[in-house]
């Protein structure tokens, strides 16, 4: 548990830096190369940076409610990563046999779409309790956006769930091992996939949903009068929703850790297997990760009716739809 | 030994929360704490083997509903609203009668689980799991099911067709051609009863009735 946290916390350090990095070279730029190794340091000089910075805190503020905010983004953000799987079941000497997940149980689906519904909160109590009219509009924003598009996302993975007929994240990745470990959702829901991706970047506030912190008309939303550490816990809690988000699309869409062929070259079970499932485990976040950053340094923000358009009347729609066809072609080739 | 003190844990996080769900006087810290009832009575469910019903009750109640309500709160942006203490007056033999009949339900479910335990037991841990659930609610409860869902069904769209009247289709309600109704109308549809109908200049109209004053150099170029 503590190596999976250390894991995803350097992966958001990095994430940070990659980002900085590839929007740089997106834009014609170099970006942060300075500290250590082509840049490779800089997440911690920035980390030690902020942490020296003061606490401010507003003095109209609601102060209970303004040190809850961050805590509750940054906590429901973690709490999500203990389900999901990383890799198979190995056999380790002295050790034991066991899978590589945290904790595994009957719903870990809808544990996951709770705690991030209670995620909202940690954004739109920050921009209620700051007192401050722009960080009031990023928060209502974020609050009217993650409802909107929760419903999509949560409808898009119903077709995963039909085909799996379980909601059990490690029983959906085994079941996705045939085919020489091939077998994946994608070609089975590749209209679901899609879905869940926009809807998926919708609800982490990114590029091009991310209107709740809309630097140009809103001077960066709900995290407006947050500095130091709690700035950090929203950060922190921003990237760790990017990478859990990905580590869903993969677990249920891509395979999850299925590698083609490992089970093949080096056997179920053995440490090598492991290691090459988890190691293609990140490579499929990894890629997620990038389409972000992409996505960022490539196309201009919604405007809020658009956005609003497109979640109830597009997204939804499609969802449905694909639910039903889902249904209708399960209930006829399964009988 | 463990499950006992996380039964006093949440069962005390729970009544803590819904008497500071009462008690206080700001409606967004009422609303946190009842997020926080929810959330503990949540992780009573865990306890009781019932995840899939804990699921449900974070994501409906917590997840869902509390937003909305924190929402509306964020909106009106209501502070500390005091209470009218003569109006509740007669409310408090009703609340006495309510708390009786309450205590009187949860000493009777007491009493009748603890003389049918061994029913209990033996109906094991697949009672709260989602395919079992799933079973039930679409063989044997399939009409109260569909029922309920028709129900929520109606209330969405009653609920859709009055928002509707109260702005469209009112009669004081104004419409300003090639735009949205106006705000002012729909916060306050009697102080706008006594102005002209809207004319067909829709930037000066909306002026206008906004009580905008525009200099008129600025009004020609748009």
């Amino acid at each position: 548990m503590t190596i999976v946290f250390l894991t995803i916390m350097l992966l958001v350090a990095f994430t940070v830096l990659a980002e900085r990095r590839v929007l740089a070279f997106i834009q014609g730029r170099v970006g942060p190369n300075r500290v250590g190794f082509g840049g490779v340091l800089q997440p911690f000089a920035d980390f030690i940076k902020t942490m020296m910075k003061e606490d401010l805190v507003p003095d109209q503020s609601t102060k209970f409610v303004f040190l809850l905010a961050p805590m509750v983004a940054v906590v429901t953000a973690i709490m999500t990563l203990i389900v999901y799987p990383f890799g198979p079941t190995v056999t380790i000497p002295f050790l034991g046999t066991f899978p590589l997940v945290i904790a595994r149980f009957d719903v870990a689906l809808l544990y996951l779409l709770g705690v991030t519904s209670v995620g909202v909160y940690g954004i739109a109590l920050a921009g209620w309790s700051s007192n401050n009219k722009y960080s009031l509009m990023g928060g209502l924003r974020s609050a009217a956006q993650m409802i909107s598009y929760e419903l999509a996302l949560g409808l898009a993975l119903i077709g995963v769930i039909l085909i799996a007929s379980t909601l059990d994240l490690f029983t959906i990745v085994e079941q996705q091992s045939a085919w020489y470990g091939m077998q994946w959702n994608i070609f089975y829901q590749p209209i679901g996939f899609i879905l869940y991706l926009i809807a998926a970047i919708a609800e982490t506030n990114r590029v091009p949903f991310d209107l709740p912190e809309a630097e140009t008309e809103l001077v960066a939303g709900f995290h407006t009068e947050y500095s130091s550490i709690k700035f950090l816990l929203f950060f922190n809690a921003e990237y760790i929703n990017m990478i859990t988000v990905s580590m869903l699309a993969t677990t249920l869409f891509l395979g999850g850790w299925n590698v083609p062929f490992a089970a093949y070259l080096f056997g179920p079970g053995t440490i090598l297997f492991a290691l090459v499932s988890v190691i293609g485990f990140f490579a499929k976040i990894l890629f997620f990760l990038f389409l972000y950053i992409w996505l960022r340094g490539t196309l201009p923000r919604f405007r809020f009716d658009q956005l609003m358009n497109f979640g109830w009347k597009f997204l939804l729609p499609a969802a449905i739809l694909n639910i039903v066809v889902t249904a209708t072609v399960l209930f006829f080739t399964t009988g | 030994m463990i499950t006992t003190l996380l039964f006093i844990l949440f069962a005390g996080m729970a009544i803590g929360c819904a008497i500071a769900m009462v008690s206080q006087s700001n409606p967004l810290y009422s609303a946190i704490s009842l997020i926080g009832v929810f959330i503990a009575l949540a992780s009573l469910y865990v306890m009781l083997a019932a995840p899939f019903i804990a699921a449900v009750q974070v994501i409906v109640y917590a997840g869902a509903i509390m937003v909305l309500v924190i929402f509306v709160i964020m909106l009106l942006n209501v502070e500390h609203v005091e209470p009218r203490r003569k109006r509740l007056k007669w409310l408090v033999p009703v609340a006495v009668a309510m708390a009786a009949v309450l205590i009187a339900e949860t000493a009777f479910i007491l009493y009748s689980v603890q003389t049918s335990q061994a029913n209990l037991r033996a109906s094991g841990s697949e009672v709260g799991l989602t395919y079992s659930i799933g079973v039930n609610l679409f063989t044997t409860y399939l009409l109260p099911f569909e029922i309920t869902s028709i129900l929520l069904l109606m209330a969405i769209v009653g609920a859709m067709s009055l928002a509707r009247r109260a702005t469209i289709l009112s009669p004081v309600a104004r419409v300003v051609p090639g735009s949205q109704v106006l705000a002012m109308d729909l916060v306050n549809p009697g102080s706008t009863s006594d102005l002209p109908a809207v004319e067909a200049d829709t930037t000066a109209e909306v002026r206008r009735l906004m009580g905008v004053d525009m200099p008129s150099d600025v009004q020609k170029d748009d």
